[in-house]
């Protein structure tokens, strides 16, 4: 355990110029807030640490609930988490995103594992990864519709025949 | 992915003579040397992470354990122990202990799968029958154990459902003994036959710093020097109480993944044993709440492809918010797509099967052509009467 939390301490120092906020869900984990913009440089910060492997990405949806009459309608968003493991420490980068802004920098060009994963996001949660390579689709099918992310929390299947989707 | 165009392109797959599962792999090749690589999965997903939202967290246990055919126990202990660390629930020593050697059992059974797989890709059909006779042993344990010899469903939300009898272990222990001196053989075998040797070495070979950049991780990884195993990193259930050492080999080639494999086999059968010997006393369960307290969790576990994750988002009420699950297959796809260049097309088959690939662990979806004609495509209904029908 004595490891685990000083690597723990040790990210946390490498992150804390990128951090909004920062927590310990759990003794093994830290999460840290972190802006967009300051993705891929607190990816860097990390991986010039040589602190762990990133372990996953992971979108969470979180659609804004109806605001109540005369309340401003908040917007809804999609958090992004980047996984990063070092013996049974994890550190989570988590960046919150808003609809009408889904867009992140790939990390692919510093932690080149990350490419499946955020080819995985954009396919699932609609999140626009600019400089990401890949085109076309990774797990879904060739004639999913366009613009129908099935992670997140408005899509629950297709009720109704898709126009133009082979056998529908 | 892209190909280059102005190569000779050999699309393999979905349905090809490699593997058993589906994926659609594009090897564009010069004369008969690979000189570029690019895969497309899918073929087998079925949704289960948004199935997961759907469902209470005790169907999703279930669920969980239907990710995957070959290692479903590792993947409903990583989803117990997500949730159970959620709940904040302590689990007794001896279902920990339980669900330590169901998984290793598993592993086991995994391993020598593999090895028949391997061996049948190289040509070598005489270990291939071998290697899956003598896996019946240990399907049997499993079997005897669970009364199932694929989804064991050991796990329960809070404990296990089995309990390990003094009659079980010494059946487990007698079969342990055959599998010990079988695997034997199975190492003679692909470290003398020259056949076996000519396909294996020097074949694939990743260096240990290239493991690491690709992220390679589980067997795959440790056959090139990378010592990293969850197991031992960051021990879960029991494994600080009955530890296993990580087999590591310095080759990185193909030959090594199989040393390597073999070598934890008996490391499993070993930590089996201890546990057999020593196995804590008490309860096999405790209570997990039916409302799982709002949060979100990290479970890590070693399955027997490497590290598997799962992320789990909790919003406090009967049903999670959010279940992600990083399977191991996933990582490694990298490895094989950078390692393929420069090798011959023949070997393409080996390489692919030395990751181990699992495709229902890569893919989680299932496509459903929904023509409301096709007799193929049967209501729920109809088939639940058909079954009703059937064994009447």
């Amino acid at each position: 355990m004595a490891s685990t939390i000083g690597a723990l301490g040790a990210a946390e120092a490498v992150l804390k110029p990128f951090a909004t906020a920062i927590n310990r869900p759990q003794p093994e984990r830290l999460e840290v807030n972190i802006h967009p913009d300051n993705l891929l440089a607190a990816v860097r910060a990390l991986v010039d640490e040589s602190w762990g492997y990133l372990s996953a990405i992971v979108g969470l949806d979180r659609p804004a609930q109806l605001a109540a009459e005369g309340m401003s309608q908040p917007e809804s968003a999609i958090d992004v988490l980047y996984l990063f493991c070092s013996g049974a420490a994890v550190v989570t980068l988590r960046i919150t995103l808003s609809y009408s802004q889904a867009v992140i920098p790939t990390i692919s060009g510093i932690a080149p594992t990350a490419m499946l994963y955020e080819w995985e996001l954009r396919e699932m949660f609609g999140v626009e990864v600019v400089g990401l390579r890949v085109t076309g689709h990774l797990i879904l099918a060739d004639d999913w519709p366009a613009g129908v992310y099935p992670l997140r929390k408005s899509f629950t299947g297709f009720n109704q025949p898709v126009a133009g989707a082979e056998g529908a | 992915m892209t190909a280059d165009t102005n190569k000779f392109v050999i699309p393999i797959g979905p349905q090809h003579p490699a593997l058993k599962e589906p994926a659609n792999f594009e090897f564009w090749v010069d004369g008969e040397i690979v000189t570029g690589a690019s895969v497309r999965l899918g073929y087998v997903h079925r949704g289960i992470e948004k199935g997961a939202e759907a469902r209470t967290w005790t169907q999703n246990l279930y669920l969980m354990e239907r990710i995957c055919g070959i290692c479903s126990h590792v993947h409903a202990t990583a989803y117990t122990l997500g949730v159970e660390k959620l709940a904040g629930v302590e689990v007794p020593p001896r279902a920990n202990a339980i669900r330590q050697l169901m998984a290793e059992l598993e592993r086991i059974h995994s391993h020598m799968l593999w090895l028949g797989v391997a061996a049948h890709e190289g040509g070598f059909d005489t270990l291939f029958m071998y290697s899956w006779r003598d896996r019946e042993t240990v399907m049997d344990l499993l079997e005897k154990i669970s009364g199932n010899k694929v989804h064991y469903s050991a796990n329960l939300l809070g404990g296990v459902k089995f309990d390990i009898t003094p009659e079980l272990a010494a059946e487990v222990h007698k079969g342990l003994d055959f599998l010990e001196e079988r695997n034997r053989f199975y190492l003679k075998v692909v470290t003398t036959d020259e056949t076996f040797i000519g396909r294996t070495r020097d074949i694939g070979t990743m260096t240990t710093e290239k493991a690491e950049f690709l992220g390679a991780i589980g067997p795959t990884a440790r056959a090139s020097g990378v010592a990293r195993d969850i197991r031992v990193d960051a021990p879960y259930l029991t494994y600080d109480q009955f530890p296993v050492k990580v087999m590591t080999h310095t080759s990185g080639d193909l030959h090594g993944r199989f040393i390597v494999r073999i070598h934890e086999t008996f490391e499993s059968i070993r930590v089996i044993r201890e546990i057999l010997d020593h196995i804590p006393q008490g309860d096999l369960t405790t209570r997990v709440p039916r409302r799982i307290p709002a949060g979100e969790a990290v479970s890590r576990v070693e399955a027997p492809r490497g590290e598997l994750l799962y992320f789990i988002a909790s919003n406090g009420s009967e049903k999670p918010e959010r279940v992600k699950v990083r399977t191991p297959s996933l990582c490694n796809w990298s490895t094989v797509l950078s390692l393929a260049i420069g090798l011959k097309l023949a070997d393409m088959p080996m390489l692919l099967s030395g990751i181990d690939p699992c495709f229902s662990c890569n893919d989680r979806s299932i496509r459903l052509k929904r023509g409301q004609q096709d007799p193929q495509v049967w209501s729920w209904e109809k088939l639940r009467q058909y079954g009703i029908e059937y064994y009447r």
